[in-house]
Parts: C-alpha cells; sequence; structure tokens
C-alpha cells in the first residue's frame, strides 16, 4: 500500500507479545523530515525495531524509520568526539571508530540496534556495572518535533528536553544527529574467565565481588528449571587480552540467520536438555578462552536461533533492578511463587548496574536480574504474580523488555513516572507522538 | 579522477556518490539541499578519505547553473566526468498542467543537461570525458501519470542517442541507462507487478563501464524485453488492449 511514500506493514515487537500494520515513513532527505506534518497524523521514530516491547510503532501512528540517516557527521580525534547520524547502527559505528581505537562501552547485545533507538532506551550493555548507561556517552543531540521544530539539546541546552530525550520512548520527537563521548580502547580481543556457582547467593557474591575489578564485564548464566538448580550455573568474566594484538574484524553489518523460520522448540523439556548440554559443555571445558570483540560485545549475534525458536507466539523478558538490601527477599518470594506456578524459564542472568534512576530510565547502583519466559499463561500469571514482588519491594521492572507491564504497576515502581508523564504533556500539549507502550502506560 | 554527480543526495546519486567514493575518486555534488549535501559530504570524506566538494543548486535555473557549475572553475578543474542521476516530478503531472510547472520539468529533466553537456562537449574536448545518463521506462511509452517528466526522458534518451553520433572521432564516453523501479525512497510502499532494481547493483555498473565509449542499457534487464515489445506491437492494439483493461 503506498499513500505519498508510506509503506504499510505488519510489524511485530522483538518479542512478539504485539503486533499491528503500520505505515513507515522512510525519509532520506532533512526536507522529508519536515513534511511529516503533512501526513496530520500521530508519530513514532523507529530503529531497527529490535526492541523487546513495542517501542517503535502504533495502529495509528506513522513509524518514522531513519535507516538513510546512517552517516558520520563529524569526528575530532584530538577530543575523542564523533557526530553521527540516529539511524547509523553500532556495527556502523564501531567498525569507524574502532580503528581509531576508540567506542563507547554502553552497547547493547546486538550490532544493528540504532543509535538513536539506544538513546531512546537508555541502553546498557555487559559492561553496565562499569559504564552504566548509553546516557554516559552522550554530549549532545538535535531532534525534531513536528511542534517544536528543530532543537539541539545538551546539559547546557534545553537540558529539561535533553532528559526527557534519554530513555524517553523517542516521544520528544526524531533525534536526528547525536554527539558522543568516545573512550580509549585499544586491544579488541578478550579473554573469558568462568566461575562455576551453585546457588543463586554464591552467584551474586561472585559478581559483586568480580565487578569490582578493573575493565571487566561480569554477568552469569543461571539454570532455573526447578527449583533445587535454581541459580546453578557460571558467572562469566571478559577480560580485555593484553597478549592478543590481532587486528581488529570488523563487525557484520547484515544480519546472519536472515531466513530462519520461527519453530516453536522450546519447552521444558527442550529446555532442560539444552541447558544441561549448555551447562556440562562449560563444566568440562577450560576456565578461561579467547573470544574475539564481536562474540563478547553483541553476544546474540549467531545465536538468532533461540529467539526463533519460541515459535511465532514469542517470549517475554523481565529484567529486574534490585537493591543488595532486598535481593534476597526477592529470590525468597521467587522462590514461593515458582513452587506454586512452576514457570518455564528459558533463561536466568545476573549481572551489576551502575547509576541514577530518573524518569522511566532503567538505572541505579543496583543488581540487574534477567528472566526469559515461553509465552504462555501459565508464565504471564507467574509475571503477574512477579509484578507484585517489584511493588512490595520497591523493584524497577525494565518497561523496554517487558511489553506487558501495566501502567498501574510502572506507576507504583518508577517514583518519577508522573513527573515524565506531565513533562511529556506540557512539552508535546498535543502529544503527536505516540508508540504502542505510550498508549498502554497512559503517557 | 574526479566526476560531478548532479542530483547526489538521494536514491541512485546517493549510491552513486558512495560507489565512486569507495573507490578513491574525489567528487563534486550537486543536489538542491545544502544540509543534505554536507551531510553526505561529511560521511564520504571521513570514511573513504576523498576531497568533495559540494554545490548547492536548483536544477530548474539557468542562472544557477550557469554560475554553481559552469562559470566555477574549481568544478571543472581535473573533472574526469559526470553523471546526471537527476529527476525532477511534481505531484498531478498531467495534460492541465500550468506552463511554469511544465517548463520547470521539461527544463529539470531533460534542457539542464542538455544545457550542460553542450557546455562541457566544448569544455573537455581534449581529454577524455565520462557523460552518464539516465532515462526511465516511464518515456518508453505515452501515460496517464507523470506525462511530462516520461516525455522529458524520452528525449533525453533521444539526446544521447544523438550524441554518440555527435561523439564518432571525439573523447568523449557517452553511457545512457533506462532504469525501472529501483529500491530507492521514490518506489518506497508501492506494490509492483516487477521486482525493484537493486540501487547498489546498478551503481557498481554504473562505475565499472564508466571508461566505455558507448553503452545503453536497461536497468533491471527485463525492462528490455518490456521495451522490444512496446516497439514490435503497434501502438492501436496497446490502446486497445489499455482501454479494455481500464473497462473491466
Amino acid at each position: 500500500m503506498n499513500i505519498n511514500g508510506l509503506e504499510k506493514t505488519k510489524t511485530f515487537s522483538f518479542d512478539r507479545s504485539h503486533s499491528a500494520k503500520v505505515l513507515f515513513k522512510r525519509p532520506d532527505k532533512f526536507r522529508e523530515i519536515e513534511d511529516l506534518s503533512k501526513h496530520n497524523r500521530t508519530l513514532i521514530n523507529t530503529g531497527s525495531n529490535l526492541s523487546y516491547s513495542p517501542l517503535g510503532f502504533y495502529k495509528d501512528s506513522i513509524s518514522v524509520k531513519l535507516k538513510k540517516f546512517n552517516r558520520i557527521i563529524d569526528f575530532n580525534l584530538k577530543k575523542k568526539e564523533i557526530t553521527v547520524e540516529s539511524g547509523i547502527t553500532l556495527s556502523q559505528l564501531l567498525n569507524f571508530t574502532l580503528l581509531y581505537d576508540l567506542w563507547i562501552p554502553q552497547l547493547p547485545g546486538y550490532p544493528f540496534i540504532t543509535i538513536g533507538g539506544a538513546i531512546a532506551s537508555d541502553a546498557h550493555g555487559k559492561s553496565c556495572a562499569l559504564h552504566g548507561t548509553i546516557k554516559n556517552s552522550i554530549k549532545e543531540m538535535t531532534i525534531f518535533h513536528i511542534k517544536n521544530g528543530w532543537l539541539s539539546l545538551s546539559e547546557k541546552e534545553n537540558k529539561e528536553i535533553y532528559n526527557l530525550t534519554i530513555g524517553g520512548i523517542g516521544l520528544t520527537g526524531t533525534i536526528v544527529n547525536v554527539t558522543l563521548k568516545l573512550e580509549e580502547f585499544k586491544n579488541k580481543n578478550f579473554i573469558t574467565y568462568k566461575t562455576k556457582v551453585n546457588s543463586v547467593n554464591e552467584c551474586i557474591s561472585e559478581i559483586t565481588k568480580k565487578s569490582k575489578e578493573k575493565d571487566s564485564f561480569v554477568y552469569s548464566w543461571n539454570m532455573a528449571e526447578n527449583l533445587k538448580s535454581l541459580g546453578k550455573g557460571f558467572v562469566f568474566q571478559n577480560k580485555i587480552n593484553d597478549d592478543n594484538v590481532e587486528n581488529f574484524k570488523f563487525i557484520p553489518e547484515e544480519k546472519k540467520n536472515k531466513f530462519l523460520p520461527f519453530l516453536p522448540i522450546w519447552n521444558k523439556l527442550t529446555l532442560k536438555t539444552a541447558n544441561w548440554i549448555f551447562y556440562y559443555l562449560n563444566n568440562s571445558s577450560n576456565h578461561f578462552q579467547e573470544d574475539d570483540f564481536t562474540s563478547v560485545i553483541f553476544p546474540f549475534y549467531g545465536k538468532e536461533a533461540y529467539f526463533k525458536f519460541f515459535g511465532k507466539k514469542g517470549f517475554y523478558e523481565s529484567q529486574l533492578l534490585i537493591s543488595e538490601n532486598t535481593i534476597e527477599d526477592f529470590f525468597d518470594e521467587f522462590k514461593f511463587i515458582y513452587k506454586k506456578f512452576n514457570p518455564t524459564i528459558s533463561l536466568f542472568s545476573v549481572k551489576n548496574m551502575r547509576g541514577t534512576q530518573e524518569f522511566l530510565r532503567f538505572e541505579g547502583n543496583k543488581i540487574c536480574v534477567t528472566f526469559d519466559f515461553i509465552n504462555n499463561k501459565k508464565n504471564i500469571l507467574f509475571m503477574s504474580e512477579l509484578d507484585k514482588i517489584c511493588v512490595k519491594l520497591k523493584i524497577i521492572p525494565s518497561i523496554i523488555k517487558d511489553s506487558r507491564l501495566s501502567k498501574k504497576i510502572v506507576e507504583q515502581c518508577y517514583p518519577e513516572y508522573s513527573r515524565f508523564r506531565d513533562l511529556i504533556n506540557n512539552y508535546d500539549k498535543k502529544r503527536i507522538y505516540k508508540s504502542e507502550i505510550s498508549q498502554r502506560l497512559e503517557i | 579522477m574526479k566526476y560531478l554527480i548532479v542530483g547526489a543526495t538521494s536514491g541512485l546519486g546517493r549510491e552513486l556518490a558512495y560507489t565512486f567514493a569507495e573507490k578513491k575518486n574525489n567528487l563534486v555534488l550537486a543536489a538542491r539541499d545544502d544540509r543534505d549535501l554536507q551531510a553526505i559530504k561529511s560521511d564520504l570524506s571521513l570514511k573513504f578519505r576523498v576531497e568533495i566538494k559540494t554545490i548547492s543548486i536548483d536544477f530548474s535555473d539557468i542562472e544557477e547553473i550557469n554560475n554553481k557549475i559552469l562559470y566555477d572553475k574549481e568544478v571543472h578543474k581535473n573533472l574526469n566526468g559526470v553523471l546526471f542521476p537527476i529527476g525532477f516530478m511534481v505531484d498531478k503531472d498531467n495534460l492541465l498542467l500550468d506552463l511554469k510547472t511544465i517548463q520547470n520539468i521539461i527544463f529539470a529533466n531533460y534542457a539542464s543537461t542538455n544545457y550542460l553537456i553542450s557546455k562541457f562537449f566544448e569544455l573537455f574536448k581534449n581529454q577524455e570525458f565520462t557523460i552518464v545518463g539516465f532515462g526511465s521506462v516511464s518515456g518508453l511509452l505515452g501515460r496517464n501519470v507523470n506525462i511530462n517528466y516520461a516525455a522529458a526522458k524520452r528525449a533525453l534518451e533521444s539526446f544521447f542517442e544523438s550524441l554518440a553520433f555527435q561523439n564518432k572521432k571525439k573523447n568523449f564516453l557517452i553511457q545512457f541507462y533506462t532504469l525501472g523501479y529501483l529500491d530507492t525512497n521514490l518506489s518506497f510502499g508501492k506494490k509492483l507487478n516487477l521486482p525493484k532494481g537493486n540501487v547498489k547493483k546498478i551503481s557498481e555498473i554504473v562505475y565499472k563501464n564508466r571508461n566505455r565509449k558507448f553503452l545503453k542499457r536497461f536497468y533491471p534487464f527485463y525492462w528490455r524485453i518490456v521495451s522490444l515489445l512496446i516497439k514490435v506491437i503497434p501502438f492501436n492494439l496497446i490502446l486497445s488492449i489499455k482501454n479494455l483493461i481500464s473497462k473491466n
């Protein structure tokens, strides 16, 4: 279907929980961004549409895709700064900056995520215990808003909108370009060390201890197929390999396994089998191994089958920020509801996080716990119980990852929910930028 | 080597700029909006370390063409060729269009190219010089929409053929491509009966053939067959078929 350069396509959130027939606009000129008002509809911005939660579309909005705005606008080696357009993907950005031994360290785990998408969701990566979220690498931005026009944003200029835009789920307008502060990164090869852990407590204390070490990224892989083995697994620690000075291999700029179909393979039995195979393979191999840049920084690249094996119904992810004081209480309550619902969990992982929580940003000096669930009734009920624990223990659930969170839960878990909503409504009085998530959360 | 690309900020023009820059050619990029030009300029010069000059120009304005291209010696200095992936379309390009708009369409899509090439014929008569033109399959047959655009593109093809006749003993390298739908913003969202051509691929083809003495080619290739059919079938028959389809 074509209406003045618009394409109507059925599109899905990455977890496949939401879908809609959406009109896409793909501007390739500045004039076309300015002309978006001609369509007289609500808008929302979309990057590569890789968000678990439906950030980039809404049934009544035009999704603005800045795929063609992927250029490098300025690069200052001395100042270690780069200005790029927001449609540039992480791999395109890094393939340029790493040639100069520079990077931004807050990199979500897939190379085709766009910088604009990463900013709108205030993304973090494996190194979030050290480097926090992408907010820490942003110097300034330029956005375009249909009513408010072109705006330069930084700590010094339009500070409030700048703060609303980072992690602002695309509601302040279209991020067109951004200046990033780069950090030195000389050696691009890693050694991954692993430590076996037998319980959740052991895992958390190991992660807390290892996260304090300089220049290392620490995270865990744990089993959760039953209460007996809950937390059993490995703590991985990626450290820069100073002995391997091999040249940097370019990060792929195209998807692998493009045509892999959605096959509903994951269930209790297959997950149990896959997890135990993974466990025994890791248990029987060396406690360290050499890894290249792509496999460490973008662990999901080449492993797309994991997501496809949930089938067309997809999955849900719950990512929680839990304070050290309440982590034991959380797992006590978690075990209690686990007994009752016996959920099917396909992934359980822990890492540390650093930052200050503001607005709807998933940040804080806390422990970040992640679970993936098969999309079925029992698991949804279990997740609802998990929501109650979040409210009770003041835990922050990620709105970017969990696409089923309701306004009621988010309002209770995010102390600044109302402030964010009010500021957005004040800035964009006609509420032109709307997505499924903004509608669900009544922002 | 240095090439001038007219209409360099979107679609095929933009892709040609990337292909030529990647092969370490310096470029002069001409297009309407300076913001688009500056973005491409910085990206190309940072990624490929080539020299880029930009010209913000309205191609339906003869004064701008003279001042910004023909009278600017910096543009022709060491220039090895010019490419015209330019297309100017307006909404409702039909029989009821006013004269001024018709003139703009004809000038931007045909006369400006014709004018510039005739001047370059003089300027570069003593060196090998590449001239690449781009027509459109819309010019194969009269139509209901974009009628002046299609007419201009048909005229352009004829002009390039004439150029080849004129050029028998000269050093100009003349190539003309008749393009079907490409996967650019112009065709974004359009449901077409035939697949869209890959813009990266045609850019590579253009680059590869840039030193050919004369070349006339369709892209995607299947438009050649369509073109042959249109030439073979009597126009009255085509018209009858078209009317029959419209009635149904």
